[in-house]
């Protein structure tokens, strides 16, 4: 470039540069001025020219470049310094930096003062630090909740070796955190080794098993049963990276609550990987735009120029764009076309902002692919490790030059700045002028290192942008896709957030509920109810688990609720999370049912014996006395035999039902069940009266051993008839629903009270002068063997409706 | 036809005994399981009803012992409590469950001699 050219340069940049630039003698009078400056002063900048720059800027413009010349006039020294402008409610920031102009003898003479408006720049990190800190302190928070659990929460890679291991393990397997770490999983019995082997190949296809039960061996040898749930941890590109395992002693599962709390902890550590991952979108965007800026002609004017950023995983430097041509030709057509659509930096980081330019060049390409470790002596790696930027204007006299730039983009002469923010090295930006061969000048580094600084700034908020939003992307699915309900309360009683699942349970659209409180929405009440935890924690700020038979939403659900504090400490609100347990309590008190029935079983079979036998002799004594009597006597003779007949039938009835008769399954039509009973009962149903409804539909096939339904059915239709008056009504149906066929009998009758409601599937148990209390048993237990279920509906006074259900795959 | 009764409640062991006997068949009786083996291989009964809870042996180890002596002569289990699904694998021609009601047994006892 010749000096006219450079002149014209210069002036390109002067005039079209965003940033404002003034130049000062020393007197502060104003000596040039381009035109982004005007909209300091709020006129052009021409009309300035000359006069005196504290006058021009001291009381009509938030910026003083006065006080940032003021320094390097008494010392020679660049300065920047950033000054504050505008409302405090919305604040404008502008940075100075003042270069001087020297004269021959080293006096200066002049100084030049570059004003940036960096007000988003300002705001946007203050905004990216709140939201770090916010993530910050909710990561330590669930980390408090992983340590603090009572399950064990291991982590490991893919070989089984481990990589978290929480005081919960600590507790169960008896190992100490030091003693396992970087070890290979020691819980594992030996005769296990080839089924865990087969789990480890799932996790790698990415599956998850829950709550599957097995064996973990203790550090003192003892064989545990323990419940486990394993997942696979993903990285950013969804790969499977290692596993997590969640494990519980299950010899004491009695502790619903522990559930709740294991759930929290998947959460967490979700949330944990995510905010591991890097995104890539909103840094690609910004790494284009400096190295653009740093190659564009009416930029810093770089042929070539790589971003390197540092891998701290690997300790390598890599490659993370390169923008430049790729060939003289290459070189030739874009600079060509460039100047032809005459675009100038404004237009082109435009045209990136919106995506128009993509990435897909061969020299981006072949720059991703380098990696420079980290332990390696180069130019690039001591840019790093010292902070300090290096112009090398030849590569065959520095022995440290970088072989494999020089090898495989052929540089010949090179310059490299670190890129630092806040103390942190995040990695070197390359430039070459490998195409025009221009020398970098003392001045292109100059502008260099005052770019690196806003780049590295820029890089790092990106980052922080990235993780933030990552995260809370993240947290956002789980939030979403968990089937509990979860949701934030104030300590005003106002719904704040909501999942899915809120809105699904209760019916309503999240802006019904967002906003409301939460006693209208949850629980259709005008104040706080005294029995909800979230209540409890508001009163006591603390943590409240407990099991709550909802009047409101029905069913028993285990609310937990947390206090939540801001970084300040202050109580805000509650998070809830509330699980429905009424399932997991059904099946709980019909465990308990068989149990007794169980243990009913073996007193029979004993009693048995002790009764049989004086009952045999007994009635056949008396069978035998009765042929030689006559008479009176004989009548006798006839009684006893027929009392110890009615009682052998008894000892039957109840032996019987203890004991596992074969089931003789076939397949039968349900409806065709239920005309076999009721033609058994018809002449009882004609004698009292009753009206007889039959509501049959489409005939229902199910797979069944007839008699022992015909029995089940027997004992639940008498019981209707029994307890009708004389004209009362009595309806059957069978109809299908799902995947179950449902038999229905309903009755006019009496009616069971609740307290009555939970024992009549008892043994023994009746409210009728006579009978033995085994019929519904009996029923019960048929209804059981067949893999279904009864339900009992009542209102006494009113009626009974006994629904029992029969699966209809139930073939075998 | 002679029939071996084999139960430790003498009240049944004598009603047993005398029904059968009204029937037409010679009975001999036994009280616990050293006694019945005996009887079993000096009488050579035609048929045999055997409790299986007995004061010594329990009857399921006798009904093997008569079936290693003498596999022909068909037994009943005769007992208080259903145990059928127990017994499956044991194999004696018969089972009944004690009752004041004979009739059952006694046409059970007709069937097994006929063949």
């Amino acid at each position: 470039m010749n000096i006219a050219d450079r002149e014209k340069f210069t002036e390109v940049i002067f005039e079209n540069i965003r940033d404002g630039i003034v130049m000062l003698d020393k007197d502060f009078r104003i000596r040039a001025a381009n035109s982004s400056m005007g909209k300091w002063i709020g006129e052009p900048a021409s009309e300035i020219i000359d006069k005196d720059c504290r006058e021009i800027f001291h009381d009509r413009s938030s910026v003083c470049p006065h006080c940032a010349a003021l320094h390097t006039f008494e010392t020679g020294e660049p300065n920047v310094i950033t000054q504050k402008g505008g409302s405090d409610d919305s604040p404008s920031f502008a940075e100075l930096s003042a270069y001087p102009v020297k004269d021959e003898a080293g006096q200066v003479i002049e100084c030049v003062v570059f004003v940036q408006d960096i007000t988003d720049r300002m705001l946007c990190h203050d905004e990216v630090l709140r939201l770090y800190n916010e993530v910050t302190q909710t990561k330590e928070y669930l980390e408090g909740i992983i340590e603090n659990s009572a399950d064990a929460i291991v982590t490991s890679d893919l070989n089984g070796i481990i990589t978290s291991w929480n005081k919960g393990a600590e507790r169960i397997y008896g190992f100490a955190k030091e003693e396992v770490l970087g070890k290979f999983l020691p819980f594992i019995p030996e005769f296990l080794i080839d089924p865990e082997w087969e789990n480890n190949q799932k996790m790698r296809n990415g599956e998850v098993l829950r709550r599957i039960e097995t064996f973990r061996k203790r550090k003192d040898g003892k064989i545990i049963t323990v419940s486990l749930t394993l997942s696979p941890i993903k990285n950013g590109s969804g790969d499977v990276i290692g596993i997590s395992g969640i494990t519980r002693d299950i010899s004491e599962k009695k502790d619903v609550e522990k559930e709740l709390v294991r759930r929290n902890q998947e959460l967490s550590r979700l949330f944990f990987i995510s905010s591991a991952m890097r995104g890539t979108l909103e840094l690609e965007r910004i790494l284009r735009m400096v190295l653009t800026a740093v190659t564009m002609g009416d930029g810093l004017g770089f042929n070539r120029a790589i971003l390197f950023l540092i891998d701290e995983n690997k300790n390598v430097l890599k490659g993370a764009m390169g923008v430049g041509p790729s060939s003289h030709e290459e070189a030739f057509h874009i600079w060509g076309k460039l100047s032809m659509e005459r675009k100038t930096l404004p237009d082109i980081m435009q045209d990136i902002e919106i995506g128009a330019l993509k990435k897909d060049s061969f020299f981006d390409r072949m720059s991703v692919g380098i990696d420079i470790p980290l332990t390696e002596e180069t130019i690039l790696t001591k840019a790093v490790k010292e902070k300090i930027l290096f112009n090398i204007e030849d590569v065959t006299k520095e022995p440290l030059s970088d072989a494999v730039l020089v090898q495989q983009i052929g540089t010949q002469a090179y310059a490299v700045v670190p890129l630092v923010s806040r103390d942190k090295v995040l990695g070197v930006l390359w430039v070459d002028n490998y195409f025009n061969r221009r020398p970098i000048t003392d001045e292109d580094m100059k502008f260099l290192t005052a770019f690196s600084n806003h780049v590295a700034s820029a890089i790092e908020n990106a980052r922080l942008f990235e993780q933030v939003k990552l995260a809370e992307q993240e947290l956002e699915n789980i939030f979403e896709s968990i089937s509990d309900m979860v949701y934030f309360v104030t300590e005003d009683y106002v719904v704040k957030s909501i999942n899915k699942a809120v809105s699904r349970r209760l019916g309503k659209s999240p802006e019904e509920i967002i906003g409301k409180k939460c006693y209208e929405v949850f629980h259709s009440m005008g104040e706080p109810w005294t029995k909800c935890p979230h209540h409890k924690t508001v009163e006591t700020r603390t943590s409240f688990v407990e099991e709550v038979e909802d009047p409101f939403l029905g069913g028993t659900c285990i609310i937990s609720s947390s206090p939540i504090f801001n970084t300040v400490g202050a109580f805000i609100g509650t998070v809830n999370i509330v699980s429905d347990v009424t399932e997991l309590r059904n099946l709980r008190e019909r465990v308990i049912k068989t149990e007794r029935m169980a243990a009913l079983g073996e007193v029979a079979a004993r009693v048995a014996h002790e009764i049989r036998n004086p009952l045999v002799s007994l009635g056949g004594f008396a069978k035998r006395l009765e042929k030689r009597l006559d008479g009176g006597l004989k009548e006798y003779a006839d009684i006893i035999a027929k009392e110890v007949g009615r009682l052998e039938m008894i000892l039957n009835e109840i032996l019987g039902f203890v004991k596992e008769a074969r089931i003789m399954k076939e397949t039968v039509n349900a409806g065709r069940i239920l005309e076999e009973v009721i033609a058994t009962m018809q002449a009882e149903i004609e004698d009292k009266g009753v009206v007889f409804v039959k509501e049959f539909g489409e005939p229902i096939d199910i797979f069944v051993d007839p008699n022992r339904m015909k029995d089940a059915m027997l004992n639940i239709l008498k019981n209707s008839v029994q307890a009708v008056d004389p004209g009362g009504m009595i309806t059957v149906k069978t109809y299908r629903k799902e995947n179950e066929c449902v038999f229905e009998i309903a009755d006019t009758g009496s009616g069971i009270s609740e307290a009555d409601k939970a024992s009549i599937f008892d043994p023994f148990f009746t409210t009728k002068k006579s009978g033995t209390g085994l019929g519904l048993t009996i029923t019960h237990r048929i209804i059981e063997e067949h893999g279904g279920r009864i339900e009992v509906r009542s209102e006494p006074g009113k009626g009974s409706i006994f629904s029992v259900f029969i699966p209809l795959k139930n073939k075998q | 036809m002679k029939i071996l009764i084999v139960d430790d409640d003498l009240h049944i062991q004598r009603l047993y005994k005398e029904e059968f006997e009204d029937e037409g068949y010679e009975v001999v009786v036994a009280s616990n399981g050293k006694e019945a083996m005996e009887k079993f291989e000096q009488e050579t009964p035609d048929i045999v009803t055997l409790d299986i809870l007995l004061p010594d042996v329990d009857g399921i180890r006798i009904l093997r012992q008569m079936k290693e002596k003498n596999p022909k002569i068909p037994v009943i289990m005769s007992t208080a409590y259903d145990y059928r699904d127990d017994f499956a694998v044991w194999a004696s021609e018969a089972y009944i469950v004690k009752s004041s009601d004979l009739e059952e047994l006694k046409a059970m006892i007709k069937k097994l001699l006929s063949k």
